[in-house]
C-alpha cells in the first residue's frame, strides 16, 4: 500500500464533495435542520395520553371514573361497535369493558402503546397497594380485521406508492438530466406536457400491479380482510399514485444534481414516512401535528385505503379523497411544468 | 410558410452576445457575433475549446437564450410563432447526450420517430448511418462511435432542412469518424445544410464548404477552407528542426524571411516553421543559411498549409492549446 496514493485518492474525494455545495447542504445542513425543527416539534411536549374506551355499559361510569385517575389516559365511552372500529383503526390503545367478573382490558399488545395503556389502566383499576383485588383479566384482540397487521398493510400500500412517485418519477427525472436526455428532448418538436404525459404513464402503470402484490400478500398469508370494494381500491391506488408522481415531478422540477433530489426526496418523504400513519396511528396527533398530518397526502391515502380494506366501503365514499388527491398531483404537475428545467 | 420561411439564408445572426455569470465572475461566451450560413452547404464553426462554438449552435437551436443580437433560423425567429413547426425542420446531434441506458438501438429512434410525423422510417435511418446490425442493441453494448452515429441517426429522422452537428466525432476513432462524416456529405447531396462545430481543422477541411473561425465569441475568419488558407499569402510550409540554442541567436527570423519565397517564419525553442509561396525555391535558400552558420539541422518536413496554420497565424494559439478559451 503507497500511503501517497491513498492520500491522493483521499483528497480528491473529499474536494469532489466539498466543492458541490448541494451535497454539502444536504450532507450537514438538512440533518441540522431536521434536528432543529424536531426539536422544536416534540419540545416541552408533555406525552401524550393514551386513548382509552370504555364500553357502554352497567358499571361503566365507575370504571371510567377509576381509569381517569391516572393523567395518562384520555377516557372515553363508546358502544361496543363503535369502539372495536376504533381499536382496529388505531385510534385506541385499550377497550376496557365491564363484566359481572370484574373488567376486562382488551389490546393488540402488536402495537405501539398498547401495553403502556393496559399496565396504566391496571394501576388505575387496581391499585398496588390494594393486595385484596382478583387479578384483571386481559383479551388479546387477535380477530382478523382489528390486529395490528390488518392496519399495517394498507399503510404499506401507501408507502409504496408514495415511494414509487418520489423515487420512481422523481430521481428518474433529474436522471435523465444529468445525463442531457432532457436537452436532447427539447430540442425536438415534442411537446413538454406530452412527456411528462407519457413519464407518468409508463411510470404509473407499474402501481397497481405493486399494490395488488402486497394486498394479495398480506390477504393470502397474514388473513388481512379486505371488506370494500375493489373498484374503490383500484381508484384510490390510482390517485394515491398520481398525487405522489405529481408531487415527484414537482421536486424534480428544478434539481440538476442527485444529490440534490436525493435531499428534497427526503425531506418530503421523511415526515410522511414518520407522521403519515404508517406504522403507528397519527389520529391522535394535536395541534401543530394535527394539521401538520391532515396536510400530508400519505395520512389520506392511509385513512381511504384502510376505510376500503377494513370497513365495507363503496365507490362512493373514497370519491372525495380520490378527488382531492387527483387535485394535490394535477396541482404539483401544473407547477412543475411551468418550473421544469430542462436544460 | 412565407417566402422568408423557404427563402434566405439557413441561418442570420447579427451582433450575438451572451455571457455567463457565476458569482462574480461574468464569461462572454459570444461577443457580438455576426454570421450568415447560407443554405446547401456544410458549414463549419472552427475554434478551440470554450471559443463560443457551441453557445452559439445552442442559440441557434433554441436551447439557448442570447443577451441581445438578432437569431432568423431558416427565416423565423425563435419565440415569434410556432416553434414546434421550426423544431420539425431542424436536426440536433448535441455535443454530449446519453439515451436510455437499456434501450436498445431501434427502440431509441422508434422514441424519436414520433416526434416527426411524415418523417423518415426508422429502417430508413438506420440504413443512413449504417447501423442495421446494431438494431436490437443496447445503449451499453455500442462503441462511442456506434453511439454518436444514433445521435446523428435521432437528427435525421424528421428529414431536416438544416441540421446541427455540436462536435459530433470528438474522442471517435478514425474509422468511425469517417463514416460519419460519409453520413454528413449523403445528407449535404440530398440538399440539406449542416452547421457543424468542430476543433478538428481536417475535419473541417474535409467537410465544410465554408468555415467561420471562431475565437473569444467572435468570428475572426471567414470563407471557404481553400481561401482561409491562401489568406496565409502561401500555401506550403517548411518545418525546421535544428540544434539548441541557435533560433534567435545565430540565425534571426527575419534572416529567414529574407530569403526568396519565405512569406513568413515562426520560431518556437529549436523549431521554425516557413510559410513559402514555392517549396522549390525556399528550400535550397534555407539549407544553404543554415550551413553557412554552422547550424546542424536535425530534422526537416515540407507540408501544405492547413485550417491550423490559419488559426495560429490569426491567434498565435494552436486550436489544441488547453485554456485558449
Amino acid at each position: 500500500m503507497t500511503p501517497r496514493i491513498v492520500r491522493a485518492v483521499a483528497l480528491v474525494s473529499l474536494r469532489e464533495f466539498w466543492r458541490a455545495p448541494d451535497a454539502v447542504f444536504w450532507t450537514y445542513g438538512f440533518p441540522l435542520l431536521m434536528a432543529i425543527v424536531l426539536g422544536f416539534a416534540f419540545q416541552a411536549q408533555a406525552p401524550q395520553p393514551l386513548p382509552v374506551a370504555v364500553i357502554a355499559g352497567a358499571h361503566a361510569d365507575a370504571l371510567a371514573a377509576q381509569l381517569r385517575q391516572s393523567p395518562r389516559l384520555a377516557v372515553e365511552r363508546l358502544d361496543a361497535e363503535a369502539a372495536d372500529r376504533a381499536l382496529a383503526r388505531g385510534r385506541l390503545a385499550l377497550l376496557v369493558r365491564a363484566t359481572d367478573d370484574g373488567p376486562v382490558l382488551r389490546n393488540d399488545p402488536t402495537r405501539p402503546d398498547a401495553e403502556l395503556a393496559r399496565l396504566l389502566a391496571e394501576r388505575a383499576l387496581r391499585p398496588p397497594a390494594d393486595d385484596s383485588a382478583a387479578p384483571l383479566s386481559v383479551e388479546a384482540e387477535d380477530r382478523p380485521g382489528s390486529r395490528y397487521i390488518d392496519w399495517l398493510i394498507p399503510g404499506l400500500v401507501g408507502l409504496n406508492l408514495l415511494g414509487a412517485g418520489m423515487w420512481g418519477i422523481g430521481f428518474n427525472l433529474v436522471h435523465l438530466r444529468t445525463q442531457r436526455l432532457l436537452r436532447r428532448l427539447v430540442v425536438t418538436p415534442m411537446r413538454p406536457r406530452e412527456f411528462l404525459l407519457g413519464f407518468l404513464i409508463g411510470r404509473g402503470i407499474l402501481v397497481v400491479p405493486e399494490a395488488a402484490a402486497i394486498t394479495l400478500f398480506g390477504v393470502f398469508v397474514w388473513g388481512v380482510p379486505f371488506r370494500g370494494s375493489l373498484l374503490a381500491f383500484l381508484l384510490l391506488v390510482l390517485a394515491g399514485g398520481f398525487a405522489f408522481m405529481g408531487l415527484g415531478c414537482l421536486l424534480a422540477a428544478r434539481p440538476r444534481t442527485i444529490e440534490s433530489i436525493a435531499g428534497l426526496t427526503n425531506l418530503c418523504q421523511l415526515p410522511m414516512w414518520l407522521l403519515g400513519g404508517v406504522f403507528f396511528s397519527n389520529e391522535r396527533f394535536t395541534g401543530v401535528l394535527r394539521w401538520a398530518v391532515e396536510a400530508m397526502p400519505l395520512t389520506h391515502i392511509n385513512r381511504a385505503l384502510r376505510d376500503v380494506m377494513l370497513e365495507p366501503t363503496g365507490v362512493a365514499a373514497v370519491v372525495l379523497p380520490a378527488a382531492g388527491l387527483v387535485g394535490f398531483g394535477a396541482l404539483c404537475l401544473l407547477v412543475a411544468l411551468r418550473w421544469f428545467r430542462w436544460t | 410558410m412565407t417566402a422568408a420561411a423557404t427563402a434566405g439564408p439557413a441561418i442570420e445572426l447579427r451582433g450575438l452576445r451572451k455571457t455567463y455569470t457565476k458569482g462574480k465572475k461574468i464569461t462572454v461566451a459570444v461577443d457580438g457575433l455576426d454570421l450568415v450560413v447560407p443554405r446547401g452547404q456544410v458549414f463549419g464553426l472552427l475554434g478551440p475549446n470554450g471559443a463560443g462554438k457551441t453557445t452559439t449552435v445552442e442559440i441557434c437551436e433554441g436551447l439557448t437564450e442570447p443577451d441581445s443580437g438578432h437569431v432568423q433560423i431558416l427565416g423565423r425567429q425563435w419565440h415569434q410563432g410556432d416553434d414546434r413547426a421550426l423544431r420539425q425542420r431542424l436536426g440536433v446531434c448535441l455535443q454530449e447526450t446519453k439515451f436510455h441506458e437499456k434501450a436498445t438501438v431501434r427502440e431509441t429512434l422508434v422514441l424519436f420517430a414520433s416526434f416527426y410525423p411524415g418523417g423518415r422510417s426508422v429502417d430508413e435511418v438506420l440504413a443512413l448511418v449504417s447501423l442495421q446490425e446494431k438494431a436490437d442493441a443496447r445503449q451499453a453494448s455500442l462503441s462511442g462511435g456506434q453511439r454518436q452515429r444514433l445521435a446523428v441517426a435521432t437528427a435525421l429522422l424528421g428529414r431536416p432542412e438544416l441540421l446541427f452537428l455540436d462536435e459530433p466525432t470528438t474522442g471517435l476513432d478514425p474509422q468511425s469518424r469517417r463514416q460519419l462524416w460519409e453520413v454528413v456529405r449523403t445528407f449535404r447531396r440530398d440538399g440539406g445544410t449542416v452547421v457543424l462545430t468542430t476543433h478538428y481543422m481536417d475535419e473541417a477541411q474535409q467537410l465544410c464548404d465554408r468555415i467561420a473561425v471562431v475565437d473569444h465569441g467572435k468570428v475572426i475568419a471567414l470563407g471557404t477552407p481553400a481561401e482561409l488558407i491562401r489568406s496565409l499569402g502561401a500555401e506550403h510550409f517548411i518545418d525546421l528542426d535544428v540544434e539548441p540554442d541557435a533560433l534567435g541567436t545565430r540565425v534571426a527570423a527575419a534572416d529567414l524571411e529574407a530569403l526568396p519565397g519565405v512569406q513568413a517564419t515562426r520560431l518556437s525553442g529549436e523549431q521554425a516553421a516557413l510559410t513559402v509561396a514555392s517549396v522549390h525555391r525556399a528550400l535550397p535558400a534555407v539549407l544553404e543559411l543554415l550551413a553557412a552558420r554552422g547550424i546542424a539541422l536535425r530534422g526537416l518536413a515540407t507540408r501544405h498549409a492547413t485550417l491550423e496554420d490559419v488559426f495560429v497565424h490569426l491567434t498565435g494559439r494552436h486550436l489544441r492549446d488547453e485554456g485558449a478559451a
